[in-house]
C-alpha cells in the first residue's frame, strides 16, 4: 500500500486518498464546432498515459478532505511531490 | 455511431486531421481476399491417437511453433503476441490468404493479460452491440478445440451474477431482456435457483448483502487461457506467420500520414500495416504512432487458492461484492475483482486487494474461511471511458489498434481478431465493430457499456 | 519408530495426543507435527500423487513438505510436516479412493507415458458432444483436500502495527539482526515461521543449541523485540507495507498483521534442493534436512539401512545422525568427489539404491545436494536474483534502501559469521528505519519533536556463498515437481515442442504452479529447462515467486466481518414495528410496514410520516453560495429569496445526469442542500473538487450534516394539521407556501428546518431535526396524529407514490448515458446561463436533438405491470425500456415509467413491450409525467 506524505496530515496510508485522474484545465468553451466538441472531448475522456512521472490528482477524502496534486511514477508508485492543489512548487 | 467508415472520411476537411479516418482504399493498402482452410500438416496434428502413438514411440513431438529470423519487410506487423494479436494473425492468414505476417512480442507470447485474466467467457452483456459481439467471440470459442485441433478446455458451466439490491436486480433484469430478444440464453433466478446450482452459497436473508437474485448465463464458462494463446500461435505459425518473441517494439515510422515501418529491438522492419494489439501498454505503442487514445492503464488484480475437490460448477460474480470466482478443472477457486483504484503499470499486487477479496468471497461462501490464498499476480487493462474496446482504423494511415480492452480482452480474443482481420484485410468496418470505433469519443457517441456496472465479468 | 531422548528433542514424552490416521487411532506427543508422530507410529506412506497417484512419503518433514499436505477435520490441505499435532486430530490422505494403500486411480502409472503434460490439450478435442462428460472426469483428477459445508465457527483477526524494523526468519542471522536493531534503539518485530526460533541451530550440535539459548535469552530479554512464531511474513508491498500471518496466536484461529516497517530484513534462509533422478518420489527418499529434523526434534527414526548422496557439510552431518541414531549407513555417495546416484527402485516404497553399476539395498537414500534462496520478499522489492554458478544457486542483487538481507540467502558461514553478519545488517536496518521516523514525525503535525537518534552504517563482513557442484539431475529422470507429478523428461519434451522459454514451459507442464509454488523446484526446473534448449542456467533466469510467500487462510485475510451499516435515529422504531428491512447502499431502511400499498392510501387519504434521513444534506454558507449553485446545478438560483426551496438537477461534464435535489436559502448567506440518499458522498466531493481546485477564491463554506440531522417527511392532507400540533411555526398556505423554507422549534426541539415540498404528490413538509432528538420528534408525531389517521410509512410506498407523481429516480430512470435533456425537465435547464458543469455537453445534446427520453406509460391492459427492464422493441429492434413499474393503488391501474427512442415519445404513441414471458404488451405514451394529479393541485393545497 502506499504511503503518501500529505502537506496537511503527515505520512498516512494510500487507502485514505482517492485518485481522481492526471491533473487537466478545464478548457474554456469555445462554440460547438467539431474542434471546440473535440477539444471538450480530449478533457472528458483523454488523458497521458505514459509510463513515468505524471502530475496526478488526488483526494484525501478519509483525512483532511483536500485535494492534492502528486507527482507520482506509473511504474513504481514512487511519489517524488505532493503539494495542497494547485500550490505545485 | 453506425456511421461507415467512408462516411467518416467524407467529414468537412476543417476538422482536425487526426480526427479524419482515412480509407484504406486511399493508401493503396488493399489487400486480396480470400478464403484459406486451416492446414494443420497431418504430421502435426493432435489427437488420442497421437498420443498413444507417442506414448509407445516416446519420440518428441512436433514444434508447436517455429524459430524465424526477422524479415525486412512484412504486408502486416503485428504488435503483440497476446491471444488478440495472435488471432488477428490467425484469421488473416486463415480468412484472408494473408501470412506475411509478423507478430512481435516483447516477451514470450500471453506474458501480458492473455496469461493473467481469470479465463471467463460469457455474452451476456447489457447492450445489443456488445452482445452480438461476445456472442460471436463464444460461438467462436465452442468451435475453437475442433477448428484449430487444440483442446482449449472450454467449460460452459454457466455464469451467475449475483443481485444484492433493487438496482442491481434491475440491471440484471435489463441484461437478460436485452439478451433474450437477441436470442441469447440468459434469465434472473431466485435465491432458491441459485442455492440448487451452488449449495455452499449463503442465500439467507440476514446477511450483510442478502442475495436477492442473479443473472442466470448457462453457456458461460471458463476456458484455459494459455491453451487459447497456443492454439492461434500454432495455427497461425502453421499458416507461415512468423512468431518473434523476446522482440521488443521500440518505434513507428510514420511518413505523412501512413505508416511504414516498425524499430524493433532486434531491427528494423519495413510494413505498410501495423496493428497495436498491446492491451496495457497500448497507449505507449500508440504514442509511437502519434496516436493519442481515451485511454488508462489500471492493474487488475487476480488470485488463486490451494486447489480442494470440485464443489463449483458455475462462475460466480458479484458486482455489488466487487468479486468473482471459478473452480478450475484443476480444482483452485481463481478470484477477480474491479481494478485497482488509481492508473498504474505496476503488476506488483497489493494487500488491499486480497484482503477485500477474501472478506467478499466469505461473505458469498461462509464455508471457504479454512481455503488458503496460494497466489495473486496482477494484468494490466487499458481503460476506456465507456467499457468498450476500440477496434478498427485510427487517423494514421496503416495505424490499426486493437486496444481498449479492459477488463473483458479475454473473452472476445477470438471475434476481436476475426474482426480485425477482416477490418485489415477488406479496408470495411465489419458491422460487429461499428459501435467501436476511436471517433465515437470524439463524436460523443459512447456505447452503452457505460451504463452497466464497472464489474460485470 | 522413536528414538531414546535426544538432547534437542522438542516433544514432550509424558503428555500423549490420541489422534487418528485415516480412522485409526495413533499417538503423538505434545510438540510432535502430525508428520513426526506418524513417523513414529511407523507411517511411511502419507498420499498419493497428483496424476500418477503414486505413494509418497516424506521428503522434507516442514511447511514445504509436497507429500505430507492432509486433510485435518474440516481443514483442507494441512501442511502436516509443519502442523503441530493436537489431541483427537482426525488427520486423512486426500484424493484416494477407495483408500490410501488401495487407490483405484493408480491404474494412471500403467498409462503413465500417455498423461504427459499438456495432454489434455492433445485430446477429448472431438466428438465434441463428448466434451462434458471428458470434463468431469478431468475434474475429478482435482488435486486437494474437501470443503465442508458447516459454517466455521472461527474467528479471525487483524492488527495494524507501526514497528521500526520487521525481520522475516529468526534463525542466527535474524536473532542477531532484531538483537542489533532493537540495542539501537529501533522497534522490532522478529517473524519466525517455524513454532521455536532458531533455525537449523534448533537441530544441530551441541555448541548450536548452546549459541541458540544464548541468542533466544538476549531476543526474550529485549523489549523493543516483538517475537511472532508460528507467523510468516507473506509479502512485502509498495512503501514496506508488510503482510504478516500469525498462525495461532490465541483466541483467534489466525491474525492478519498489516505492518507499515520502516525498514524490512529478509533472513529466510535456504530451501534444500530435492535430486533428481529416477525414482526419487519413493517413500523412504528424503532430504538431508528431513532426518534432521526427524531425529533430532522428534526423536524419530527415519529407516534402517540408510545411503546418504551428500555434497555440503550438512549431508555430512545428516549421515552423522543417523548413524548417532542407529540407523545403518550403508553407503555414503560423496559428490564433491565425484560419486553420484543413477536411481532408487522399490514397489511403493524404497528398497535398492543403484550408485554407479551396484544396488544396495536400503529403505532410506538421504539426499543434500544444495540449497535455494527464497526470494519471494526480494522479488517484490524489485530485486532479480542472479546465478552464481560457483555455488550452484541464485543470489539476491538490487535492492532497495529500506529492504535489506542477511543470513544464509546471501552466503554460508559459521554460527559466529552469521551472527556477525546479522548483527551489522540489524544495526543498519535501525539506522535506516530511525531516519525514516524522524522524518515522519516532522511531518506529522501533532507529533512530539523526533527523539534524534543517530546511527552510523556499518559495512557487513564478508558472508559469501560457499562453493558448491551444480548438482540438479542424474543420469536417469525423474520427478522434478512432486505435487503436479512433473519429471525432467516431461520439461525436456515441452522444450523440445516449442515451449522453449522458461515461462512457457511452466505454463506448459504446470511446474511449481503447485501448492508448494516451486520452492522446492524451482532450481531444478530452470537447471533442466536451461539443459533441454542448451543455454545456461544464469540465461534462462528464475521464475517470479508470487506473494503471498506461503499460503494464507480466506479467513486470515477477510478478518472479522466489519463492513460499515448506516442507521437513521429512529431505526429501532421501526424495528420494532415489523419494518422489512431493504439494504440501501450503507444504510438499512424501512422498505415496507407490512402493506405498502396500504400505507399508500393512507397518504392520500390522511397521512403519514416516513424516515428520510438517509436524504444527503450539506451545509452551505457564504457570499458566493448562488456563483456555486449556478456552477453545480443546471437552473439558476441567484434569485432564490430567503425562506424559499428550488430543485436542480446536477449533471457531470459530460453532461450526464448524476444527481437532484432541493436546496433551501435559509438566511442570508446561509443554504441548506439536499441531495439523494446514494449521492450524498459523491455530492459532497464533488463539490468540494470544484471550491478548491477551480473556485478557490469562491467563499464558500461547505459541512455535510447528513448525520447531524435526522429527516422526515410528513405528507398528506391531514399533514399540515398535524405538525401545526407540534409547532409554533405558521403553516398556513399563504404564510408557509409551497417550495418555501422555514426554521424553528418543532415538538420543543430547536434548531428544525421545515420546507414544504413533497416527493409524494400531496401537502407535505420535510423536517429536518438535530438527529439527537429525532426519535422524540417521530414519536410525538404518531401520538399527536392518532386521531388523525397518521401511519408510518416504508420506501416502498413511496416509490409508487413517486411513480405516480412521475418523478424519475437518478440511477434507475436514468443511466450512465442520460444527458439532462433525455428527462424531459427542459425548464430546469439554463443554456443561457454563463458557465455551470456539464453545460457544452447539454448546449450540444439540445442543439444534435436529444435521441431518448424519459416519459410515463401505461399498459393498455391495466392489469399488467411489466417488469422494470422490460424492452421495448419495433420489431426486433429495441427502442427503449421501462425503467420503473407498479400498480398504483390510488389508480388502480399499471403506472410506468420508461425510456423511448425520441420518435416514440409523443403523447398516445402505442409502444410494444416484450414482457419477461416472451408475450407483448401494448402501452401508451402518456401526455404528462404524473399518471395522477398532473397540475399538482394536492400539493399545494
Amino acid at each position: 500500500m502506499l504511503l503518501i506524505e500529505c502537506p496537511h496530515c503527515g505520512p498516512r496510508n494510500g487507502t485514505e486518498f482517492t485518485y481522481s485522474g492526471k491533473i487537466q484545465p478545464r478548457p474554456v468553451m469555445k462554440g460547438s464546432d467539431f474542434e471546440a466538441r473535440a477539444e471538450w472531448r480530449r478533457y472528458l475522456y483523454e488523458e497521458d498515459n505514459f509510463a513515468g512521472f505524471a502530475k496526478e490528482r488526488w483526494f484525501h477524502g478519509n483525512g483532511c478532505r483536500k485535494f492534492l496534486d502528486i507527482e507520482r511514477h506509473s511504474v513504481t508508485n514512487e511519489i517524488s511531490s505532493v503539494s495542497p492543489a494547485g500550490e505545485a512548487s | 455511431m453506425g456511421k461507415s467508415y467512408e462516411h467518416a472520411d467524407a467529414a468537412p476537411k476543417t476538422r482536425v486531421s487526426r480526427i479524419r479516418l482515412p480509407t484504406i482504399h486511399d493508401q493503396g493498402t488493399h489487400l486480396p481476399t480470400s478464403k484459406v482452410p486451416l492446414r494443420i500438416p497431418a504430421g502435426r496434428k493432435f489427437s488420442a491417437l497421437s498420443l498413444v502413438r507417442k506414448g509407445m514411440t516416446g519420440g518428441d513431438w512436433p514444434l508447436v511453433w517455429r524459430h524465424h529470423e526477422l524479415a525486412p519487410t512484412y504486408d502486416v506487423v503485428i504488435v503483440g503476441g497476446g491471444l488478440h494479436g495472435l488471432a488477428t494473425a490467425h484469421y488473416l492468414a486463415q480468412n484472408h490468404g494473408i501470412a506475411n505476417v509478423a507478430v512481435i512480442e516483447k516477451s514470450y507470447i500471453g506474458s501480458g493479460g492473455s496469461g493473467r485474466n481469470t479465463a471467463i467467457i460469457r455474452s451476456n452483456y447489457l447492450t445489443p452491440e456488445g452482445v452480438a459481439f461476445y456472442n460471436r467471440s463464444v460461438q467462436l470459442f465452442e468451435q475453437l478445440s475442433q477448428d484449430l485441433n487444440f483442446n482449449v478446455m472450454f467449460e460452459q458451466r454457466g455464469h451467475m451474477t449475483l443481485a444484492h439490491s433493487d438496482a442491481s436486480l434491475r440491471t440484471m433484469r435489463w441484461r437478460a431482456e436485452v439478451n433474450k430478444v437477441q436470442g441469447i440464453d440468459s434469465q434472473v433466478i431466485d435465491p432458491d435457483e441459485i442455492a440448487k446450482l451452488v449449495p455452499l452459497m449463503d442465500v439467507s436473508a440476514n446477511t450483510r448483502y442478502p442475495i436477492l437474485g442473479a443473472l442466470w448465463h448457462p453457456p458461460g464458462g471458463i476456458a484455459r487461457h494459455d491453451a487459447v494463446v497456443w492454439t492461434y500461435a500454432r495455427s497461425a505459425d502453421a499458416a507461415g506467420v512468423h512468431l518473434h518473441m523476446n522482440t521488443e517494439v521500440t518505434g513507428i515510422e510514420v511518413k505523412g500520414d501512413q505508416v511504414i515501418g516498425v524499430q524493433t529491438s532486434r531491427g528494423d522492419i519495413s510494413t505498410p500495416i501495423v496493428i497495436n494489439c498491446t492491451a496495457g501498454w497500448s497507449s505507449i505503442i500508440s504514442d509511437m504512432a502519434g496516436v493519442k487514445m481515451p485511454i488508462h492503464t489500471r492493474p487488475l488484480q487476480a488470485a488463486v487458492t490451494e486447489p480442494v475437490k470440485a464443489f463449483l460448477d458455475p462462475v460466480i460474480v458479484s458486482g455489488s461484492l466487487h468479486v468473482y470466482v471459478s473452480q478450475t478443472a484443476r480444482g483452485e477457486l481463481v478470484f477477480g475483482a474491479a481494478t485497482d483504484p488509481f492508473a498504474s503499470y505496476s503488476t506488483r499486487g497489493s494487500l488491499e486487494f486480497i484482503e477485500s477479496l477474501a472478506g467478499h468471497v466469505l461473505q458469498l461462501m461462509p464455508s471457504l474461511a479454512k481455503m488458503r490464498l496460494l497466489r495473486q499476480w496482477a494484468g494490466l487493462c487499458d481503460m476506456t471511458p465507456d467499457f468498450s474496446p476500440i477496434i478498427g482504423p485510427t487517423p494514421v494511415g496503416g495505424f490499426y489498434v486493437d486496444v481498449g480492452w479492459g477488463t473483458y480482452g479475454f473473452k472476445a480474443g477470438p471475434v476481436a481478431g476475426e474482426q480485425t482481420a477482416e477490418a485489415v484485410a477488406t479496408g470495411r468496418i465489419p458491422e460487429l465493430i461499428k459501435a467501436f470505433q476511436l471517433d465515437r469519443f470524439e463524436k460523443g457517441a459512447l456505447t452503452g457499456e457505460k451504463g452497466a456496472a464497472a464489474v460485470g465479468h | 519408530m522413536r528414538l531414546s531422548p535426544q538432547s534437542g528433542e522438542i516433544i514432550d514424552r509424558s503428555s500423549p495426543l490420541p489422534f487418528t490416521w485415516n480412522g485409526k487411532p495413533l499417538t503423538g506427543h505434545v510438540g510432535d507435527t502430525i508428520v513426526s508422530a506418524m513417523a513414529a507410529s511407523g507411517v511411511k506412506v502419507f498420499s498419493r500423487s497428483l496424476k500418477y497417484h503414486r505413494k509418497r512419503g516424506i521428503l522434507t518433514a516442514n511447511y514445504l513438505d509436497p507429500n505430507t499436505i492432509l486433510q485435518v477435520d474440516d481443514e483442507p490441505n494441512v501442511r502436516a510436516g509443519h502442523r503441530r499435532l493436537e489431541a483427537g486430530m482426525n488427520v486423512s490422505s486426500q484424493n484416494t479412493w477407495p483408500s490410501l494403500e488401495f487407490d483405484v486411480k493408480s491404474a494412471n502409472q500403467a498409462v503413465g507415458r500417455f498423461l504427459a503434460p499438456g495432454f489434455y490439450y492433445k485430446t477429448f478435442i472431438s466428438p465434441r458432444p463428448m466434451w462434458p462428460m471428458y470434463q468431469r472426469v478431468l475434474r475429478r483428477f482435482s488435486h486437494g483436500g474437501r470443503i465442508d459445508d458447516q459454517v466455521t465457527s472461527d474467528h479471525y483477526d487483524k492488527r495494524y502495527a507501526h514497528p521500526d524494523v520487521v525481520v522475516a526468519g529468526a534463525g542466527p542471522a535474524g536473532m542477531a539482526a532484531a538483537i542489533a536493531a532493537a540495542k539501537a534503539g529501533a522497534s522490532v518485530m522478529l517473524v519466525e515461521e517455524e513454532y521455536r526460533l532458531g533455525g537449523h541451530l534448533r537441530y544441530g550440535s551441541a555448541d548450536d543449541l548452546e549459541a541458540l539459548a544464548t541468542l533466544l535469552a538476549e531476543v526474550e530479554a529485549n523489549n523493543n523485540i516483538e517475537v511472532l512464531a508460528n507467523s510468516v511474513v507473506g509479502a512485502r508491498y509498495d512503501d514496506n507495507w508488510i503482510m504478516i500471518n500469525q498462525r495461532d496466536p490465541g483466541h483467534v484461529r489466525e491474525r492478519l498483521i498489516s505492518a507499515r516497517a520502516k525498514t524490512l530484513v529478509v533472513a529466510a534462509g535456504t530451501i534444500e534442493r530435492p535430486y533428481v533422478f529416477e525414482g526419487n518420489d519413493l517413500p523412504g527418499v528424503m532430504l538431508s534436512g528431513a532426518v534432521r529434523r526427524l531425529i533430532n526434534l522428534y526423536a524419530v527414526k527415519p529407516g534402517e539401512r540408510a545411503v546418504v548422496f551428500t555434497a555440503n557439510p550438512e549431508g555430512d552431518l545428516a549421515a552423522q545422525d543417523l548413524s548417532r541414531a542407529g540407523v545403518e549407513v550403508v553407503e555414503v555417495v560423496d559428490a564433491r568427489s565425484g560419486g553420484d546416484l543413477v536411481g532408487a527402485k522399490g514397489r511403493g516404497k524404497l528398497s535398492t539404491v543403484e550408485v554407479g553399476d551396484r544396488s544396495v539395498d536400503a529403505d532410506l537414500l538421504v539426499t543434500s545436494v544444495g540449497w535455494t534462496a527464497p526470494t519471494s520478499l526480494l522479488n517484490m522489492a524489485g530485486c532479480r536474483p542472479v546465478y552464481d554458478q560457483g555455488a550452484a544457486r541464485f543470489v539476491p542483487t538490487d535492492l532497495p534502501d529500506d529492504v535489506l538481507v542477511t543470513g544464509g540467502m546471501v552466503g554460508d558461514g559459521s554460527t559466529e559469521q552469521l551472527v556477525a553478519h546479522g548483527s551489522v545488517i540489524g544495526t543498519n536496518a535501525a539506522a535506516r528505519a530511525l531516519k525514516i521516523r524522524a522524518r515522519w514525525q516532522r511531518l506529522t503535525p501533532s507529533a512530539l519533536p523526533p527523539a534524534l537518534v543517530e546511527v552510523v552504517e556499518e559495512s557487513a563482513p564478508d558472508l559469501l556463498p560457499q562453493a558448491h557442484p551444480e548438482l540438479y539431475r542424474a543420469s536417469t529422470h525423474g520427478f522434478v515437481d512432486y505435487s503436479e507429478d512433473i519429471k525432467s523428461k516431461d520439461l525436456i519434451s515441452a522444450a523440445n515442442e516449442g515451449y522453449n522459454l522458461m515461462e512457457l514451459n511452466k505454463r506448459y507442464t504446470t511446474v511449481t504452479m503447485g501448492p508448494i509454488q516451486g520452492k522446492l523446484e524451482v532450481a531444478n526446473a530452470v537447471a533442466i529447462h536451461a539443459e533441454a534448449t542448451g543455454r545456461s542456467i544464469a540465461e534462462t533466469g528464475t521464475t517470479t515467486w508470487r506473494p503471498p510467500y506461503a499460503p494464507t487462510s480466506l479467513g486470515a485475510l477477510s478478518g472479522a466481518e466489519m463492513d460499515p451499516v448506516r442507521y437513521s435515529p429512529m431505526h429501532q422504531w421501526h424495528v420494532a414495528r415489523g419494518a422489512t428491512p431493504l439494504v440501501a447502499g450503507m444504510w438499512i431502511r424501512p422498505e415496507h410496514y407490512g402493506d405498502p400499498a396500504a400505507e399508500v392510501r393512507n397518504v392520500r387519504a390522511k397521512v403519514g410520516i416516513i424516515d428520510v434521513s438517509p436524504l444527503g444534506k450539506l451545509d452551505l454558507r457564504g457570499t458566493d453560495v448562488p456563483k456555486l449553485l449556478n456552477f453545480v446545478y443546471t437552473n439558476k438560483w441567484s434569485k432564490l429569496t430567503v425562506g424559499s426551496v428550488r430543485y436542480g438537477v446536477m449533471c457531470a461534464e459530460d453532461g450526464v445526469v448524476m444527481d437532484d435535489g432541493v436546496v433551501g436559502h435559509l438566511g442570508e448567506d446561509r443554504y441548506l442542500m439536499t441531495t439523494t440518499s446514494g449521492g450524498a458522498g459523491l455530492v459532497w466531493n464533488w463539490i468540494d473538487d470544484w471550491l478548491q481546485t477551480t473556485h478557490p477564491d469562491w467563499d464558500v463554506t461547505m459541512t455535510a450534516v447528513t448525520d447531524g440531522f435526522a429527516s422526515i417527511n410528513i405528507a398528506g392532507p391531514n399533514s399540515r394539521e398535524l405538525l401545526g400540533r407540534l409547532t409554533e411555526v405558521d403553516l398556513d398556505k399563504e404564510a408557509f407556501g409551497y417550495m418555501k423554507v422555514r426554521e424553528g422549534t418543532v415538538a420543543d426541539v430547536d434548531g428544525c428546518v421545515i420546507w414544504r415540498i413533497g416527493f409524494t404528490g400531496e401537502l407535505s413538509y420535510e423536517v429536518h431535526v438535530p438527529a439527537g432528538y429525532a426519535l422524540h420528534l417521530w414519536k410525538a408525531l404518531m401520538e399527536k396524529g392518532q386521531d388523525l389517521g397518521v401511519a408510518p410509512f416504508g420506501v416502498e410506498a413511496q416509490r409508487i407514490m413517486r411513480l405516480e407523481k412521475g418523478h424519475f429516480i437518478v440511477g434507475q430512470d436514468t443511466d450512465g448515458l442520460t444527458q439532462g435533456f433525455s428527462l424531459g425537465l427542459d425548464w430546469a435547464i439554463k443554456l443561457d446561463k454563463d458557465d455551470f458543469a456539464g453545460k457544452p455537453e447539454l448546449e450540444w445534446q439540445a442543439a444534435d436533438g436529444v435521441q431518448s427520453r424519459i416519459v410515463a406509460i401505461q399498459p393498455v391492459d391495466p392489469t399488467v405491470v411489466p417488469e422494470e427492464a422490460s424492452q421495448i422493441l419495433e420489431g426486433t429492434d429495441i427502442v427503449g425500456r421501462i425503467t420503473s413499474s407498479r400498480m398504483s393503488p390510488t389508480l388502480g391501474r399499471s403506472i410506468c415509467l420508461g425510456v423511448v427512442a425520441d420518435h416514440l415519445k409523443e403523447p398516445g404513441t402505442i409502444l410494444n413491450v416484450r414482457l419477461g414471458n416472451g408475450e407483448t404488451a401494448k402501452a401508451a405514451v402518456m401526455e404528462h409525467h404524473a399518471h395522477f394529479d398532473p397540475q399538482g393541485e394536492r400539493l399545494r393545497g
